[in-house]
Parts: structure tokens; sequence; C-alpha cells
């Protein structure tokens, strides 16, 4: 059944008609669009805390490490960007591409949290643990919350490889739902970015 | 699917007997016990002790003293200790329905042991913390700022007990072949539960949005918390008001072909 | 490979890198303390929000999906970006 399924639903995804096509599945939406409430609510806050106290704020900003920052920005992008188009080389039944663009995800993605590691290793060194300052703790809470999804992410990368390479006809609708959820993660480290280094 | 379809059968038949020959009876009075434990457990926790909203984790020494002696505490703590037990039934009736699905039986046992260490530390630690400094009046201005501490830490920081719990309960939901309870609700339930990490930070923030009575650490997570917990017991209503009879474990073959 | 180079995810992915280099050059330190700077932080956070709006729209594919989704994302950025904005503007 879920072949069939999600041939048809292959056929749709390029056609795009005029209702739209979902991609994933309509729980997945649901989550995502959770989760990005949640951070936005979170992202207000801490420019609300920061209004407090902007001497502190602009003070602390200066010990990120800014390099690494962009690098790891440029890493989630330059992954996105692959699974996006594995997503798509899966959906037009290219498996081999598929499962090569899909692995190149997760070893892009996986240098993440190992430069997130060289990132906060030296600064809890000097001294710049949670508990110096609201921005520290800001900084730590919001980037390990980031640090978690991608991990779980990587986790969700590994299943769609195994997925695609061992399911007899690969169900489009669980890569586009993993996808989706790496893209977000993507997205929410894109304002996590602006708003704890590039911020003035 | 074709098999859910040919186990409705015998339940349509169902409704003849009287109410306490109901099959479900056991769940339905487990169900039922929630309504009573919650609302026991807001009037200990506000009315009768106040100490919902959090009260300051710098609060002057005069008021910890005044809140600690509150004679009320007492009351809150006596009636608390006689219906805690009834957190265990109304957890019950989640593992009845986890039990269910399709899902490897060690989600729900540690679901079950979540739920009961963040009872006790998040429900009873608490409350005999504050009820110890109403039982003597000799206490220590410092022993009663430990309590008051301890009584707070406890009540707040058990979130992270309830991460476990909900998060296996979530995954449950999500890996379930039979739908037992909808999808949606498994992705709420695993946002619900991830906020609850944020609790950890009360152990480092004395003030602002990550203490104990901070905007981030508590309140966020209550306005997540409330809504969903209503929203679960709304979808477990249904699920068992689904649950055809003879998938039930107190269902017995031949009285069914009897009727 | 020409068909993943000349791709509208491809462009997108270029646009997404060129954005974060040039709002990482706007935000560059300038020697010594950092200052609140309005400017710095409309551009930055306007940035972000555009290649928000890039992830949603091309790599979560929402630019061929339902209008319902379409608003909530697009919405989302928008609400956010002006929340954003105004939390900035009245706090500092």
């Amino acid at each position: 059944m879920s072949n069939t399924e999600a041939a048809v639903m292959a056929d749709t995804g390029s056609e795009q008609g005029a209702a739209g096509y979902l991609p994933g599945e309509p729980g997945m939406w649901f989550f995502i669009i959770g989760d990005l409430l949640i951070f936005g609510v979170y992202f207000i806050a801490y420019v609300i805390y920061r209004g407090q106290q902007p001497e502190l704020f602009l003070h602390s900003q200066a010990f990120l490490n800014q390099g690494i920052g962009v690098t790891n920005t440029l890493v989630l992008l330059t992954s996105s960007w692959c699974l996006a188009l594995g997503t798509q080389a899966a959906r037009s039944g290219q498996r081999r591409d598929a499962v090569r663009l899909l692995a190149l995800t997760g070893v892009i993605g996986g240098l993440f949290p190992f430069l997130k590691l060289l990132e906060w290793a030296p600064k809890l060194a000097a001294g710049h643990t949670p508990g110096e300052n609201l921005f520290f703790m800001y900084y730590y809470v919001m980037t390990g919350l980031h640090l978690c999804h991608v991990l779980l992410g990587l986790v969700i990368i590994g299943f769609m490889l195994r997925h695609l390479r061992r399911a007899p006809a690969p169900n489009i609708k669980f890569i586009e739902a993993g996808a989706i959820y790496w893209h977000m993660v993507d997205l929410l480290w894109l304002l996590l970015f602006a708003l704890f280094y590039l911020m003035r | 699917m074709s098999q859910s379809i040919a186990l409705d059968v015998p339940s349509a038949a169902r409704s003849a007997g009287p109410w306490y020959r109901n099959k479900k009876l056991d769940q339905w009075l487990c169900f039922w016990s929630v309504p009573v434990f919650y609302n026991l457990f807001g009037i200990v926790f506000v009315p009768l002790s106040w100490m919902m909203p959090p009260r300051a984790p710098g609060n002057t020494e005069a008021g910890v003293i005044e809140f600690m002696q509150s004679p009320n505490l007492l009351l809150a703590t006596t009636i608390l200790i006689l219906v805690v037990g009834l957190s265990a039934v109304g957890n019950a009736v989640y593992l009845s329905q986890m039990k269910r699905m399709t899902v490897s039986p060690v989600l729900r046992y540690a679901f079950i042991v979540g739920a009961a260490t963040g009872a006790i530390v998040g429900c009873l630690f608490p409350m005999f913390c504050f009820g110890l400094g109403a039982f003597r009046s000799g206490y220590s201005p410092e022993v009663l700022q430990l309590l008051y501490d301890f009584g707070y830490m406890s009540f707040i920081g058990c979130l992270g007990c309830f991460f476990l719990n909900w998060s296996c309960l979530g995954l449950s939901i999500l890996l379930d072949e039979n739908n037992t309870l909808p999808r949606w609700l498994g992705y709420y339930t695993i946002w619900q539960s991830v906020t609850e990490i944020f609790a950890s930070t009360l152990w480092v923030s004395h003030s602002g949005p990550f203490a104990w009575n901070g905007l981030l650490a508590f309140w966020f997570n209550m306005v997540l918390y409330v809504p969903w917990q209503f929203i679960v017991y709304l979808c477990i209503y249904r699920a068992i008001k689904s649950q055809p009879e003879s998938e039930l474990d107190n269902f017995r073959p031949a009285a069914a072909a009897a009727h | 490979m020409t068909v993943y180079l000349r791709n509208s995810l491809t462009y997108a992915w270029s646009f997404l890198v060129g954005i974060t280099l040039f709002s990482w050059w706007l935000a560059r330190a300038r020697g010594g303390e950092y200052q609140l700077d309005m400017a710095i932080t409309v551009g930055v956070l306007v940035m972000a929000a555009v290649k928000a709006w890039l992830v949603i729209a091309h790599f979560m594919e929402v630019r061929g999906g339902p209008a319902w989704l379409k608003r909530t994302t697009y919405g989302w950025v928008v609400g956010v970006l002006a929340l954003l904005l105004a939390a900035y503007a009245f706090s500092h």
C-alpha cells in the first residue's frame, strides 16, 4: 500500500497542482510550526531581556567566536542544500544519487556538533559558564537546545539513509518529513546566529 | 487494519447490562480519578498553601518565615498525602492505553517509572518541606530557608523526570502503528517535554527568566503544559471509548459467546 | 551533476551563503568593544529573515505547498522579524 502511495505522491510532487503539494506528513508540519512558535517566543524574550542590560550583552557577545559561528552556519546551509537535492533525487527515482547526497548531508551536518564542542570547550575553560550572566545562560541554553535538535536530526538522517538503501520502494513521505525537520534545524540556527553573534 | 474491524463486532453488542458489568469500568474509574486528583492537587498547591505561583528565590527572610509557618500548610500536606496515590491510578490509564501500541514495552516501563519518580520528587517532597516548616514552630530561619529552597527546587526541578516520561509517551504515540492516540499528539508531546529541559537552569539562576519563578524556566513551560494535559486526557478518553472490548485484558471469550 | 548545479535549490543555497557572508562582514568587529548599533542590528535581522524565508520556500518546498502552509510559515517569518525589531526598538 505504501508503495503505490509513494508513487502517487511522487507524481503529484512534480506537478504541484493548484491546491499545492504538502511535502512530508501533516503531523510533521504540526511539529515544525509548534517548534517555530516556541523558538519565536524565546527569540523575542531574548531581545527584550537584552534591552534591559545592553552593555552586559554586548560585552559578553564579544567573547563569542565569530569564525566558528559563521562556519557552522555555512555547514548547516550546505548540508541542508545536499539534503534538498537528495530529496529531489529520491522523488525522481534516482536512488543512488539520493543515497550519496544524504550521506553527504550526514557527513557535513556531523561537523556541526564537533565545531560546537570546539567552541564551547575554550569558553567554559575560560570561565564563561552559564552562571556568569544572563547572556551566557541564554547562549548555552539556546544553542544547547538547538544542538539537541541537530543530534536528533543526525539520527533521523541515519534512518533515512537506511530506508533509502534497504526499502524495496522508498516511502518518499518519510524522506520528505525527515528533510523538513533538518531544514528547520538549519532555519533556527540562522536566527540564533543573527541574535547571538551578529546583532549589535 | 482488517483485524481491528473484525474485533469491533463484539463491541457492538456491548451496551447491554448494568453499568457495573461494563468491561471498561476499571479504565473509566481510573480516568475519572484524574480530574478529582488534579482539582485536589490544585487546591493544595494554590489556595491552601499559596506556594503557586512560585515565590521568588530571592525572597526576604521575613517573607520566607511567614510563608513556611503558615498553618494552612499542615492542612495542605495532609490532603496531599491522602490523595497522592491517585496520581498512580491516573497513570494506570495511560499505561493501559500504551499497552495497545505496537511499540517496545521498554517505553511503557520507562514511562511509568518516570511518572512515579516525578510524583515523588515533584509532588511529595515539596509539600513535605513546606509542611515541616509549619509542623514545628522552633525551626531557625536558616533551616526554614533550606526547606524553602528544597521545596521549590524539587517542585520545579522535577520537570526533568517528566521529560523522560513524556518523551517515552510521545515516542510511543509516534511509533505506534495502531494509531491508538493521534500522531499530532505525539509531536505536541515531544515539544512539550523538550521545553521541560529548561528547568535545569534553575540550579544556576537565582533571578531572571531562568530562575525557578522565571518566564522561561517556569511560566512558558506552564503555558505549554496545562493545555497539553487537558488535550492528552481528551485523547485518552476517546481512545478508551473506541477500544474494542475483545482487546481488553479482562475480556473472557466464553462470557462474550454466552451473550 | 549539472542537474544538481543548475537547479533552483543551488541558486537558493548560493544566495544563502552570500547573505551569510555579507551579514558576517557587516557585523565584523571594528576594534575594541562592541557598540549598540541600530543599523547593523536591523540589517542583520532582516537578512536573517530573508534567509529563513529562502530555507522555508525552497528547501522545505513550501513554495509549491498549500496556501495555509504558506500563510503560516511566511507569517511566522514576518511576525518574528516584526516583533524582534519592535522589541529591539522599544527596549534598547
